[in-house]
């Protein structure tokens, strides 16, 4: 059984099908590319699948369970974590604190405990700040941690926005354009931090416009073009599948 | 250098908390009451930008009607110890009342933004002055209610000035200090988060609009408090006290102080509290002076507040910190030239 089903997804922006009848699945342990030209509505996807927007129709399953309806944060408590094309960090705190809020939901000192300091909160602080080191040392930011996020250059934003994902203990992680921004040496590094999360048990679908990369990385590709799906497969057939040639080389959209 | 900033930061705190105490020491050791009876309304505002700083400062949620929290606080203890309530039972009710209004605010008003939001508590400032202005058999009308006992716990109460002082700042004290376990622990980086992006904070599996109502009820709650401690302090409430000026001081208060920092907003609240009151602080200021700020006192704020807003964001705090990292520069470079 797959890890993540969709079907039939759909989304209209007025006279616009932003997402058009999209059906596909996702598999436990593998990385799942969706590509396609600039507007094909794969971030209007990635927000139906996270409780950011709702469908007109269609249906989005997780390990069985119904996501479609479901507030955001719900979501990111069933165990999917995401990134954004424009990344939402919080700028005014540090690099540590952006991924220590990413343990939000599986800690539980509030503000009466806070406040108080009751017995127990020191030592969930502790855990929590171990915890969010380990996410910043998977992604090669740890000596930044006491850097305001804002003074991070952009690569660096997007992979604390990868800590920050993963700070909250998800089983699928969908990355939006997790290259944009990046050399081709960190995009290179991007590479081997995808495969370590991957060997980590978390499930990836990355939103890529870097060829080289979701050639290099990925197990599955689906191609969206105007809201539709017109390909998936392994990314070798993929490379050579016509009807993706076209819509690549015919759209205006770049790649 | 890890290790070296905590230390250097409880040393700065522990710096703060010595000064602190000095100036509070101070009105009592010189005897001099006038200077008692102004930093007993210090300690009251306090109480209240602490809640506001929580609100605003570190969730960014605006609110313009907070006059009307610390306005509920105030009738309610008022009210109920006038039937010969003990104060600490008007207390609770003062605060549960100005919380539970908060809520009443809070449920449909959280999921608006920005200038919605700022409208609506607006409006509630608004309908709460109405109603303390004619429900006339419970907050006595524009006449106010008179005659409010001092405060008292047991048999003992807090009749002198200066037993007042020391009642409303020994609250102010506590209320900051379990605010300032508040903001650097779990919930208040939830409060930052939201202010930084919603949309980060809900991908972190925040339930943002839960957060934002239990601050604006806690927010609304401190407001309370404050109130009841004027009520008891005063012994006398009037409409007049609870109007818009009061809730945009206590915004310019929080946003002179710096965003997201509560000793910025204790700052912001010193200063802007003794303004009027500079005469009894700088001495030889001339009674001109003194009359132009206290005629153009709500002026004064709303220019602080553009003034801030333009050209600096960060407040006093942000000041602070640029001074700060510019002292640990200069630091370097010299320990750097003697190696
Ligand atoms: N909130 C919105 N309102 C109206 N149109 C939208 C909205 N979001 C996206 N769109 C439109 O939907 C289409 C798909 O956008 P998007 O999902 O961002 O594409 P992609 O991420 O593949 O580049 C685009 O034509 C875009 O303009
Ligand atoms: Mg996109």
């Amino acid at each position: 059984m797959s890890m993540l089903s969709v079907r039939g997804l759909t989304r209209r922006f007025g006279g616009l099908t932003a997402v058009d009848n999209v059906s596909f699945d996702v598999y436990e342990g593998t990385i799942h590319a969706i590509i396609g030209p600039n507007g094909a509505g794969k971030s209007t996807a990635f927000n139906l699948l996270t409780g950011f927007d709702t469908p007109d129709a269609g249906e989005v399953r997780f390990e069985g369970t119904r996501v479609t309806g479901l507030r955001p944060h719900r979501v990111t408590r069933l165990g999917i974590a995401r990134t954004f094309q424009n990344t939402q960090l919080f700028d005014s705190m540090s690099v540590l604190e952006n991924v220590l809020v990413g343990t939000h939901w599986h800690t539980k000192t509030g503000f009466l405990r806070a406040a108080l300091h009751l017995p127990g909160v020191r030592a969930e602080e502790r855990d929590s700040r171990e915890l969010a080191r380990h996410h910043l040392r998977l992604v090669s930011l740890e000596h930044l941690a006491d850097v305001p996020a804002r003074d991070l250059p952009h690569g660096q934003r997007r992979l604390l926005e990868i800590a920050r994902a993963l700070a909250t203990r998800p089983r699928l992680l969908l990355l939006d354009e997790p290259a944009a921004g990046l050399n081709s040496a960190e995009t290179g590094q991007l590479a081997g931090t995808l495969y370590r999360i991957r060997d980590m048990g978390v499930t990836i679908v990355i939103v890529e416009h870097d060829m080289g990369l979701v050639m290099d990385v990925s197990d599955e590709v689906m191609v969206l073009n105007e809201g539709a799906k017109i390909a998936e497969g392994p990314p070798r057939l993929i490379q050579k599948d016509p009807a993706v040639i076209e819509a690549y080389l015919g759209g205006d959209g770049g790649a | 250098m890890g290790r070296r900033h905590p230390t250097r930061s409880r040393v700065m705190a522990h710096a703060g908390l010595v000064a602190g105490i000095v100036l509070l020491a101070l009105p009592l050791v010189l005897g001099d009451l006038y200077l008692v009876r102004i930093f007993t309304l210090v300690g009251i505002n306090l109480v209240m930008v602490t809640g506001l700083s929580l609100l605003f400062g570190y969730a960014g949620q605006i609110s313009l009607g907070h006059a009307a929290f610390f306005g509920l606080g105030a009738y309610t203890s008022g009210f109920l110890t006038r039937l010969g309530w003990p104060w600490v039972a008007g207390l609770l009710a003062g605060v549960l009342v100005a919380a539970a209004g908060g809520l009443l605010l809070a449920l449909p008003s959280l999921r608006l933004k920005g200038h919605y939001l700022a409208m609506a508590t607006l409006g509630f400032g608004e309908i709460a002055l109405f109603f303390f202005t004619e429900a006339e058999s419970l907050t006595g009308g524009s006449d106010g209610l008179r005659e409010i006992p001092a405060a008292a716990i047991g048999g003992f109460s807090f009749d002198t000035p200066t037993l007042k002082y020391a009642l409303v700042w020994a609250t102010a004290a506590l209320v900051l200090l379990l605010a300032a376990n508040v903001v650097r622990l779990r919930p208040g980086r939830a409060l930052r988060a939201i202010h930084g992006s919603e949309l980060g904070a809900q991908a972190c599996g925040i339930d943002t609009v839960r957060i934002k109502t239990q601050v604006f009820v806690i927010s609304a709650g401190l407001a309370g408090l404050a109130g009841v401690l004027y009520a008891h302090y005063i012994g006398f409430v009037s409409p007049s006290t609870f109007t818009l000026n009061l809730s945009l001081i206590l915004v310019a208060m929080v946003a002179l102080g710096g965003m997201g920092s509560l000793s910025g907003a204790v700052a912001g609240t010193v200063l802007l509290t003794l303004l009027p009151y500079a005469d009894a602080i700088i001495p030889g200021l001339s009674r001109d002076t003194v009359a132009f700020l206290q005629d153009w006192e709500s002026d004064i704020h709303g220019l602080v507040l553009i003034l801030v807003m333009l050209f600096m964001p960060g407040g006093i705090a942000g000041l602070g910190r640029q001074l700060a990292v510019r002292l640990r520069r200069t630091s370097r470079t010299a320990e750097g030239g003697a190696s």
